[in-house]
């Protein structure tokens, strides 16, 4: 039979950010596939060289338009390590507080995208209707919706009054509700798992030699997760319930993430009843003491790495970031090879990219 | 992760005598080898420790010298530090034993200028296919105008 090369990307409708893929189909199955990054390539590594550390958190900041939080908190943690300081509990508690409401809008954000992909436009609304929750809490908590600027070296910058604390408890409890509702469509919705199950599996093994990290290895049932294992920021302080699958395909993704987000509602509910008196930042001086530090934290798609050189100036020697999605993306051939075509999007969706965090 | 142990294990067989290790904050260990012994020291990992996890290899060009850095993850935090020539370093590649390295190799090739033998597919990854410049992530790397870029 003849093969046909189809290029995906960089531009393409299927895409929500510019990656290119070369897809060489023998009839409606994919034979061979080719991945191309670099179209959002902005060098922050070497940018973070060039600035101070407080001018970082703004460049670092955005890196991803998702999961900002955790790139500043992964910093952060590092040069609070390389300064010797400790945050005070009341800064961690909020900083904890806002990854895991991060984590819960990535998480509807994602669920949104794969049902939108399949064609399934009720949860795609309904998904992101629920997710503007968590965005709105965020928003009155930072004063932004996706970038929040709320970490600072030495802790956080926000704070939780008092009147704010029940409006926020009963809308994670509303939000709550509704993902569970989310969960049950999809154990049970015939179409959602006609189109998930048996898609782009990947075993334990895979997961093993491919170094992959977060909700996918959680799905092809490998326990790992950082809020339990490396327990930083408030964490070692909270329960952490770790959601996890045997299936390895797109239908168990979708369920560890949205078993994920209910964790999350939970725990930031845990946070919020919780949370310490006292200040939430302390003040740090400008130049850091030379040394190096790896600072890991789990983001919505896994673990995050900052690698930080500090040479005893008031400027990195060298910030090295690894983001989740570069270990999901060098699974995509396995996972491509045989599927129908209409299934490449179901695939695609089901690692959850996020582009600008690869290239950075 | 017994890092005791591994590091027994890791001088007994990668170092002549005593090996350089320092402990970091965030419960990470930094150890030293000679480039020459970074296979060794993976499948000692793996095979006798159950380490699989490459978080990622970090690259970087300091003082004069590129050094790598392979960081590994079990409950604890191991990096495996290998310095090399400025002019063309080079060093064995991982991708038969951790195919997961093939990303971070890549990179590091085109970031720093590092040949990575027996690692076929070395194709640009992130810098555009037409890119003539220095690797960027070097130190003398000065930066390109904008009438190089066209635009």
């Amino acid at each position: 039979m003849n093969r046909v090369t189809i290029p995906i990307g960089p531009q393409h409708p299927l895409l929500k950010e510019p990656l290119s893929f070369l897809v060489t189909l023998e009839g409606e199955r994919v034979v061979d596939s080719t991945l191309r990054l670099g179209y959002v390539h902005r060098g922050i590594e070497r940018l973070c060289q060039e600035r101070t550390y407080v001018q970082n958190l703004h460049l670092l900041e955005r890196v991803c338009g998702i999961c900002s939080h955790v790139h500043t908190t992964a910093y952060c943690q590092g040069v609070e390590a390389l300064l010797g300081i400790d945050v005070p509990p009341r800064g961690l508690y909020l900083r904890t507080l806002l990854c895991e409401l991060e984590r819960v809008h990535s998480h509807l954000l994602w669920l949104g995208v794969l049902a939108e992909n399949i064609g399934f436009q009720t949860i795609f609304m309904y998904a992101w209707r629920d997710r503007e929750i968590a965005l709105d809490i965020m928003e009155e908590l930072s004063g932004g919706r996706v970038t929040h600027a709320c970490n600072v070296i030495g802790g956080v910058r926000i704070d939780v009054e008092d009147d704010q604390f029940y409006s926020i408890v009963s809308r994670l409890y509303k939000l709550e509700q509704r993902v569970e509702k989310f969960l049950d469509l999809i154990q049970h919705e015939r179409t959602f798992r006609a189109r998930t199950q048996g898609i782009g599996c990947l075993s334990a093994q895979d997961i093993q030699r491919y170094c992959v990290v977060g909700p996918v290895a959680r799905a092809s049932g490998v326990n790992v997760d950082l809020r339990r294992d490396a327990a930083y920021a408030a964490y070692d302080r909270l329960h952490v319930n770790v959601a996890l699958r045997q299936e390895g395909d797109v239908w168990a993704r979708t369920l560890v993430r949205t078993q994920e987000t209910i964790e999350s509602l939970r725990m930031a509910h845990q946070l919020l009843i919780g949370l310490p008196e006292g200040p939430t930042s302390v003040r740090v001086p400008r130049r850091v003491p030379a040394g190096e530090v790896v600072s890991r934290a789990e983001a919505p798609r896994g673990e995050l790495v900052y690698y930080i050189r500090a040479d005893g100036g008031d400027r990195p020697a060298r910030v090295k970031i690894r983001t989740p999605t570069l270990t999901a993306l060098i699974t995509l051939h396995d996972q491509l090879q045989g599927v129908e075509t209409a299934d490449i999007s179901v695939v695609l969706s089901g690692v959850d990219l996020c582009i600008a965090c690869a290239d950075r | 992760m017994n890092i005791d142990r591994i590091l027994e294990v890791l001088r007994e067989w990668c170092a002549l005598g005593q090996l350089d290790t320092r402990r970091a904050p965030l419960n990470e260990v930094f150890v030293s080898l000679p480039s020459a012994c970074l296979r060794v020291a993976v499948q000692l990992l793996s095979e006798r420790f159950g380490v699989h996890h490459l978080s990622t290899i970090t690259g970087q060009d300091v003082d004069g010298r590129i050094e790598l850095l392979y960081h590994f993850w079990d409950g604890q935090g191991l990096t495996l530090r290998l310095v090399l020539p400025r002019e063309r370093p080079q060093v064995e590649t991982l991708i038969d034993l951790i195919p997961g390295a093939a990303y971070y190799e890549r990179e590091i090739g085109e970031m720093l200028g590092v040949r990575f033998a027996g690692h076929e597919d070395m194709q640009p990854l992130f810098l555009p296919d037409d890119w003539d410049g220095a690797p960027p992530l070097r130190r003398d790397f000065a930066g390109r105008d904008a009438q190089q870029e066209g635009t």
